[in-house]
């Protein structure tokens, strides 16, 4: 009783105010084309990706003299600060000098940094046998060999299975044979699930006073801690009391399990933001979908003050539920696709002289890089491993190269636009610096359009290459509308592009590409971005356990390259 | 024998964002393709996408060498007759002689304007230019021609189709005879 008085309360406030209580038309559309951006942008983004490695070894030494070695693989992540922490053991294999490992060891890939592996293993001592691994002390056993590697250089295997000779302490280089270690990486199933719903409500409660309803709906997670965290959201209906949205895609990570309890909330929009709630109700994914089969609607309540609910003669419909398995980011990678980079270098004169210490492209004599070598670093060391032939386009623009003014010349000086891995760009950057003057103004145009014919040209005769092109500058655009232009053009192609922003300029226009508040590009002509192709940060300072810039443009890569892939339904290379 | 015309396949996949006399369109909307003044199809209605339609209607249309535009035109049936939400015109050279080969399946988005000019939405095609002796690489060929359209860019509805291969021009009731603008 005390809700319904506080409703009929705000009611009344609401027809007090007026139009403070409804949205406007505008607001609503804004917000739901914006919705739908998010939804086509973010279409099914994993959170993360957890793989299980198994291992196995061969030809291991044998230390027993009445008896093989019982060896047993403990797996470590080296940090950045070079410690290693352990992230699990396999089980102890008695009597075996090339094992099998049973037990898989759970490790979350991260495509946006470096994860480097180490295994270790080891020859258990007999007296140990009946322990339980986890209580074992691995400097109380026999060390056998060491292995690392990265686990990008397990994921982009065609059989994602990686060989690695084993080495003792001291490192490789020693006349003994310590064996191989081989890893394979499997991706749980589970993480591929998707579901695809279409919800609908009939009899809702009406909460403007001369208008019907707004109604959206928000679907929470409850995490560990208890608290539950939103997830999705759909598009607002404006006047109905009986909405169907638009399809939902969720996906495995965004609610858990199938059986995790989710929070559905359905609010009336206000466009000042303070939506009231028109009801709730608690349902697992597997409660949703046995609603849909059922064709039967559940009650939504409205919880009251008392810490009871009070059921409402509104109700939750599922009229489509779809559970699916999509092809994940791995999946295309591992059967053959690549990531190709890309790099564009602002040689303006903004950046100062490079001989100048507080110049933007100073070359520490001690070392130090600089942001622009860090930005090409941070970037580089990731995507390598997606490229088989690790032969990067290297570009500079808005410097006088050989006399001439060039908004797109070639890094390395000659008529070849590759370099050869990472180092080459670094290499090719540095030499730069001595034979280019820097000039201006800053264009991106003509470097976008150049990546973009690359990347054409691939569309027509390899659909397994996607294009990653990293412009670092340090200025504002002298040519944004032919940037748009040219980026409108290129979002139909295999192509993304991220930008890093070096020095202390004002990014604004940067943001306007960056189309992460859901609006999609424009170009002159009234073409719209098919896509959104676009990341921008601002280069800053890293602290610790804070995730760096570069990293943040990564993690979106992976999304991506899904969205292009998936809406083409280009599909993985059969083994 | 000279030819003058190539075939057009294009897949009107959905609209985002239509408003009609500054509110949006609840319903019924469709779209009217045309390559010239005298050669035009439309998709069928939908009816209950609301501003946010979607159709994933591929129509297969033959197009005058000559032509420069590929005009598109949102319409939507109300209680008192068809009105006009907005249009689109897809310059031929965004398409034919773009980065990407005539032939393979393209992704092209446009801004709509309503009748006085204003923008009003936005509408999302793939599309494509037949010619049988220079395709794409047989998987991405196979993509176009086969499932892409029916996922494409649009939100797929209720009763997703079977886009199989073209087997003859689509011919419909009620094909509506007002729609030259």
């Amino acid at each position: 009783m005390g809700g319904c008085v506080s409703g009929d309360l705000k009611g009344g406030k609401q027809a007090i105010g007026g139009v403070h209580g409804r949205s406007t038309m505008n607001n609503d559309a804004g917000y739901n084309e914006a919705i739908d951006h998010f939804f086509r942008v973010r279409d099914q983004s994993p959170l993360f990706t957890p793989i299980e490695l198994s291992l196995s070894a061969s030809n291991l030494r044998n230390l027993d003299i009445l008896s093989k070695s019982d060896p047993m693989a403990v797996l470590y992540v080296k940090k950045m600060d070079g410690t290693l922490e352990e992230l699990g053991r396999t089980e102890v294999i008695l009597n075996c000098l090339n094992p099998t490992w049973i037990e898989k060891i759970n490790v979350s890939y991260q495509f946006e940094i470096v994860q480097n592996l180490v295994f270790h293993v080891y020859d258990v001592d007999t007296k140990y046998y009946n322990m339980s691994v986890k209580a074992l002390k691995l400097n109380e056993q026999d060390f056998l060999g060491e292995a690392t590697c990265v686990l990008s250089e397990i994921v982009t295997k065609r059989n994602q299975s990686l060989t690695l000779n084993l080495h003792g302490k001291n490192g490789p280089g020693g006349s003994k044979n310590f064996g191989t270690l081989t890893v394979h990486a499997e991706e749980s199933c589970l993480s591929r699930m998707a579901v695809e719903m279409k919800l609908r409500c009939s009899q809702l409660g009406n909460k403007d006073m001369f208008s019907k309803s707004d109604p959206f709906l928000r679907i929470s997670r409850l995490t560990e801690s208890g608290k539950y965290v939103p997830i999705c959201k759909t598009d607002v209906i404006n006047n109905n009391l009986n909405p169907v949205w638009r399809p939902l895609y969720l996906s495995m990570q965004q609610f858990g399990s199938k059986d995790n309890p989710l929070l559905i909330e359905c609010f009336n929009f206000n466009s000042n933001g303070n939506h009231v709630l028109i009801g709730q109700l608690h349902k697992s994914v597997s409660e949703l979908e046995k609603l849909h089969k059922e064709r039967s609607g559940a009650n939504l309540v409205f919880p009251t003050h008392r810490g009871q609910e009070k059921v409402l003669k509104g109700q939750l419909f599922v009229d489509q539920f779809i559970g699916k398995e999509q092809f994940s980011f791995l999946d295309y990678i591992s059967s053959g696709f690549e990531l190709n980079f890309m790099v564009a270098v602002d040689f303006t004169a903004s950046n100062g002289t490079p001989r100048n210490q507080d110049s933007l492209h100073y070359i520490d004599p001690s070392g130090r890089l600089n942001s622009y070598q860090k930005a090409i670093i941070e970037a580089g060391e990731v995507i390598q491993f997606y490229d088989s032939d690790r032969r990067f386009p290297a570009w500079g623009f808005g410097g006088r190269y050989g006399g001439t003014l060039s908004h797109c010349f070639n890094l390395n000086g000659t008529n070849a636009y590759e370099v050869e891995g990472v180092q080459g760009i670094m290499a090719a950057y540095a030499n730069a610096l001595h034979t280019v003057t820097l000039a201006g103004p800053t264009l991106f145009g003509p470097v976008i359009n150049t990546a973009a014919q690359l990347a054409s040209q691939a569309t027509s005769n390899d659909i397994t290459k996607y294009f990653v092109l990293l412009i670092i500058t340090d200025g504002v655009l002298t040519d944004i509308e032919e940037t748009m232009d040219a980026l409108v053009r290129a979002s139909d192609l295999p192509l993304s592009i991220l930008i890093v922003g070096v020095g202390n300029a004002d990014f604004k226009q940067m943001e306007v590409l960056d189309a992460d508040d859901g609006c999609r590009l424009e170009s002159s002509t009234g073409r719209v971005a098919t896509r959104d192709i676009v990341q921008f940060v601002p280069m800053r300072e890293v602290h610790s356990g804070q995730i760096s810039a570069v990293q943040a443009l990564l993690e979106e890569l992976p999304d991506q390259f899904l969205t292009y892939n998936r809406s083409r339904n280009i599909k993985p290379l059969h083994s | 024998m000279e030819t003058k015309s190539r075939t057009l396949e294009i897949t009107v996949l959905s609209a985002e964002d239509l408003r009609s006399d500054n509110k949006p369109v609840k319903k019924n909307a469709y779209v009217v393709v045309s390559v010239d003044p005298f050669n035009n199809k439309a998709t069928k209605v939908d009816g209950e996408g609301g501003s946010y339609p979607s159709w994933n209607d591929k129509l297969v249309m033959e197009m005058p060498l000559q032509t420069r535009f590929v005009t598109l035109l949102v319409k939507c049936k109300g209680s008192r007759g068809e009105k006009t939400v907005g249009l689109a015109r897809i310059p031929v050279m965004d398409f034919v002689g773009g980065y990407s080969p005539a032939t393979c399946l393209q992704f092209l988005s446009y801004r709509l304007r309503d009748p006085k000019g204003l923008k009003n939405g936005i509408i999302n095609v793939s599309l494509r230019v037949k010619e049988p002796l220079q395709d794409c690489s047989s998987q991405a060929a196979a993509a176009g021609g086969g499932n892409a359209a029916t996922i494409g860019m649009g939100i797929p509805i209720d009763g997703r189709r079977d886009y199989g291969m073209v087997t003859g021009i689509p011919i419909w009731t009620g094909y509506p005879s007002n729609s030259l603008f």
